[in-house]
């Protein structure tokens, strides 16, 4: 005659397990002590063996179902044995444990003590959370709704209560707990991949990545901006750079080539004024006085572009010192919000990363930005024949609406010219 | 050219930490010190000073144990004997740290290192003529004192009347009158060795106050505790000029001088950041300070700086700490620096200890807060141990959160309890529930469950 084999009562207080995985199927041969199961109290996971030889016939629960102990969870025995006695009568779901605090009485016979926390199962959807998982979830205080499931049937289990504390230890205070915003509630965690899954890590966006983002898109998406590119022969900027590198004492030797460019950006824009302007409300351009060029840098954090107010009013080595002293504040992390905001015009420099030409992205409500690239050897056509040059790229990208082709581009000629009588510039 | 995963360049406490941090995360590290292993820390700072002042304590008790019924007869400080056993502790603190770099597998390398720059396989770094590679640097170059230049001060220094904590500490005897320029924490710790050692103490301090930093109330209990021992300040003074045996100061407009037998000169240190070839592969500093961020990276890519070389919090434990920081990042490990609870302590008797914001930082930072401040003499055991003096206890609780932001102490073991107050800090937990901590009785700890309860 076939034999129920049921779930083992694992504890004195244990009232329920949760089946974990089969590790047999109907239809396999069993013997008595051979492992059928393993099965989970809120405690430790254990395995369930076979009290009987034969056959497993049928398996009454599946994995990850909830089985109240002694409950006949299969049934074995020779094939064809009659198994419809052995199925226990109770609905497929196991019973919930009685709901409540400890206001209701301890049964008699048990030692109020060793009883356990009565525990909520009425999970919303899915397989729910098992006891452990939930015990562990209290423990460690996290929302266990917030952790990627991986038992059976989408059950969450104590390892994905784990990797949930784990994922949140992004903040900077100690054990990285997060203190900036008291009762923040816990953010959602992506486990890595496991199993047959490709692996990745999500990295939640940063405040300023999210700024960029939301800006970026905008700009794009708000403006009919297109870009020209243009080079010039740097020459002349360059023997001027080696000039000021060999008059250190002057305090003129870390000039470079960007803060040359901004000097001469800031000196056209006067000659330039539509360039040098904000589109307001859709309908009105608005050109500014002075020029506060904004300086794109690259730091730790992302993109920061600091403003250098009155750049027209400085000398190349004022405008030098103010954007070596805004980029090491904007690097450093330390930088005013007042330095971040009012530019009219910004430029921003890829040269050093081996940009030869790009599009940059405008800046709203400016209506051009101008993108300064690395500067290649060109060969042009001389009086003795083909000459080699070094050429500076330089592209800018300007807003249709407020600006249009000719115009724009008379800007850029006239930077690449005045960029090609440097020291003559700098006597204006 | 012999290639590592990690080249540090200086062998003080950030360095070694961070070499025996990198080498346990697996990573292949070369260090090199030019001077000595263990750096101003362990040769001419925190451990040899400790000694000195050890001593000083002995010393003092001895002759002053009347009121606790222990006289003592030819007590005596033998400076030359207390020197040479500070040479034997640094001895053999330096051979621990060299043994413990041999054990970790770092190859040290005692010889003047530069940055040569960077090619596309990794960073070059020249010493004695060869050259060697490094996927990632950490600078850890420490910092020196700062000689100002004021008329005299070169001078002084070439013919030895006016000296650095270096010199100072290997002096054979005690000067018959020392001259302290500078009431920071070295200049204090010094004035308060020699002063009971025998000397004639002087300290010259440009602010009106003493002790940096420090709680303006605490610096006042200590001055106060310093003249009873005979110490002289004179605050509110600038140093225009040295000219031996005399120095010169100017205050608020009047001249005024002392004389000496030595000079001390102790205004502070600045981080070495030159002759190191930084600027090579671009290292952006600030007034001389290597520019780093909450994981003590540098502008350049695996490229790091750790310890008082940032210039950030010059303290040896703040090394330690921005030295693991660093290495965890190399390593991908999730960490990050803070700063707003390294502890300080200054090694008078009595001792200071704070940790945290103080009044003044915190109302600059437009902190609300409360202070709450208590006399030592609610601890049962200062009372016992402390004669006739006082002590003092204050903490800053913020407004709205009730977490403590301060702690500062000024009596005996201070120095031992601040760690608990650094935790107390980190870990944000509100007065009521640091309430419900255990504290042993008696001892002097229990000042700060008295201070929680008086809130």
């Amino acid at each position: 005659m076939a034999k129920a084999v049921v779930m083992p009562k694992a504890g004195i207080s244990v009232e329920s397990c949760i089946i974990g995985k089969w590790r047999k199927k109907a239809g396999d041969a069993v013997g008595t002590g051979e492992v059928l199961f393993d099965y989970e109290t809120d405690k430790a996971t254990f395995e369930c063996e076979s009290t009987a030889d034969g056959t497993l016939l049928e398996i009454f629960f599946e994995d990850g179902e909830e089985v109240p102990c002694l409950t006949a969870v299969c049934a074995v025995g020779q094939p064809g044995e009659d198994v419809s006695g052995l199925r226990p009568n109770a609905s497929q779901e196991a019973p919930l444990p009685e709901q409540g605090g400890t206001a209701s009485p301890a049964p008699q016979g048990l030692d109020a003590a060793e009883k356990p926390p009565l525990r909520n199962t009425g999970d919303t959807g899915g397989a729910g959370v098992s006891p452990r998982a939930r015990d562990l979830a209290e423990r460690l205080r996290v929302n266990p709704e917030n952790a990627v499931p991986t038992g059976p049937r989408g059950r969450v289990i104590a390892q994905d209560i784990q990797t949930l504390a784990e994922s949140l230890k992004t903040g900077t205070g100690i054990g990285g707990r997060e203190f900036g915003t008291p009762a923040a509630a816990p953010k959602p965690a992506s486990a890595p991949g496991t199993g047959g899954e490709r692996s990745y890590t999500d990295e939640k966006f940063t405040k300023i990545r999210s700024s960029i983002s939301a800006a970026m898109h905008r700009s794009l998406s708000e403006s009919a901006q297109l870009t020209h590119h243009h080079s010039c022969d740097a020459t002349a900027v360059l023997a001027y750079r080696k000039e000021c590198k060999a008059a250190e004492s002057l305090g003129v030797g870390a000039i470079s080539l960007n803060d040359m460019v901004m000097y001469a950006v800031a000196r056209t824009l006067k000659e330039h004024p539509t360039l040098n302007a904000h589109m307001i409300n859709g309908d009105t351009l608005r050109l500014f006085h002075g020029v506060h060029l904004g300086m794109a840098v690259d730091t730790p954090r992302g993109l920061i572009v600091p403003t250098i107010f009155d750049a027209d009013q400085k000398s190349l080595k004022e405008l030098a010192d103010t954007a070596r002293e805004l980029a090491g504040m904007a690097k450093s992390g330390s930088i005013s919000p007042d330095l971040l905001q009012g530019g009219t015009f910004t430029v921003s420099n890829l040269g050093s990363l081996g940009v030869e030409i790009f599009t940059p992205i405008i800046n709203p409500p400016q209506v051009a930005i101008l993108g300064v690239c690395g500067i290649t050897t060109r060969v042009r056509e001389g009086v003795n024949g083909v000459e080699a040059y070094p050429a500076l790229g330089l592209s800018l990208t300007y807003d249709h609406r407020a600006v249009d082709g000719a115009p724009a581009s008379r800007f850029v000629q006239a930077l690449c010219r005045n960029l090609e009588q440097f020291p003559l510039l700098l006597a204006l | 050219m012999e290639r590592f995963d990690l080249i540090v360049l200086g062998g003080g406490p950030a360095g070694y930490l961070a070499a025996e941090r990198a080498t346990a995360g697996g990573l292949n590290t070369a260090l090199f010190e030019k001077r000595a292993l263990g750096g101003v820390c362990l040769n001419e700072g925190c451990i040899p000073t400790k000694t000195l002042l050890h001593s000083a304590k002995l010393y003092d008790h001895a002759l002053h144990g009347k009121a606790y019924g222990v006289t003592a007869e030819n007590v005596a400080i033998n400076h030359a004997a207390v020197v040479e056993r500070k040479e034997k502790v640094v001895k053999t603190l330096v051979s621990g740290v060299r043994g413990k770099m041999k054990a970790c597998g770092v190859t040290v390398i005692e010889a003047s290192a530069a940055v040569k720059g960077k090619t596309g396989g990794g960073f070059i770094v020249e010493a004695d003529g060869t050259g060697y590679e490094a996927d990632r640097l950490l600078v850890a170059t420490g910092s020196q004192p700062v000689v100002p230049p004021i008329p005299g001060v070169k001078e002084g220094m070439e013919a030895g009347f006016v000296v650095t904590n270096r010199e100072i500490l290997d002096l054979k005897s005690i000067p018959q009158r020392l001259t302290v320029i500078g009431g920071g924490v070295i200049g204090l710790e010094m004035a308060s060795y020699f002063s009971t050692a025998g000397s004639r103490v002087t300290v010259i301090e440009m602010l009106d106050k003493i002790a940096g930093p420090t709680d303006l109330e605490i610096s006042l209990l200590l001055k106060k505790e310093m003249e009873k021992k005979g110490v002289e300040f004179r605050l509110g003074c600038r140093v225009t000029g040295i000219a031996a045996p005399r120095v010169e100061y100017e205050m608020g407009g009047e001249t005024g001088s002392v004389e000496a037998d030595m000079v001390l000169l102790s205004i502070g240190r600045s981080p070495v950041t030159s002759g190191l070839g930084l600027e090579t592969i671009g290292i952006y500093t600030e007034r001389g300070a290597v520019v780093t961020d909450g994981n003590l990276r540098t502008n350049v890519p695996n490229v790091y700086a750790a310890g008082d070389v940032n210039g950030k919090s010059m303290l040896a434990h703040t090394g330690y700490r921005e030295a693991e920081v660093a290495v965890n990042h190399m390593l991908g490990r999730r960490d990050h620096m803070r700063y707003d609870a390294v502890p300080s302590v200054i090694y008078t008797v009595p001792e200071v200890a704070s940790v945290g914001e103080t009044e003044q930082s915190a109302g600059e930072k437009g902190l609300a807060f409360k202070a709450v401040k208590i006399s030592m003499r609610h601890s049962g055991r200062f009372v016992t141990e402390n004669d006739g003096a006082d002590g003092l206890c204050k903490l800053l609780v913020e407004q709205g959160s009730n977490r403590l932001l301060g702690v500062h102490l000024i009596g005996g073991y201070a120095s031992e309890i601040i760690y608990g107050a650094a935790m107390m800090i980190e870990s944000h937990w509100p007065v009521e529930d640091l309430r419900e901590l255990v504290f042993p009785h008696p001892t002097v700890s229990e000042i700060i469950r008295e201070a929680l309860f008086a809130y």
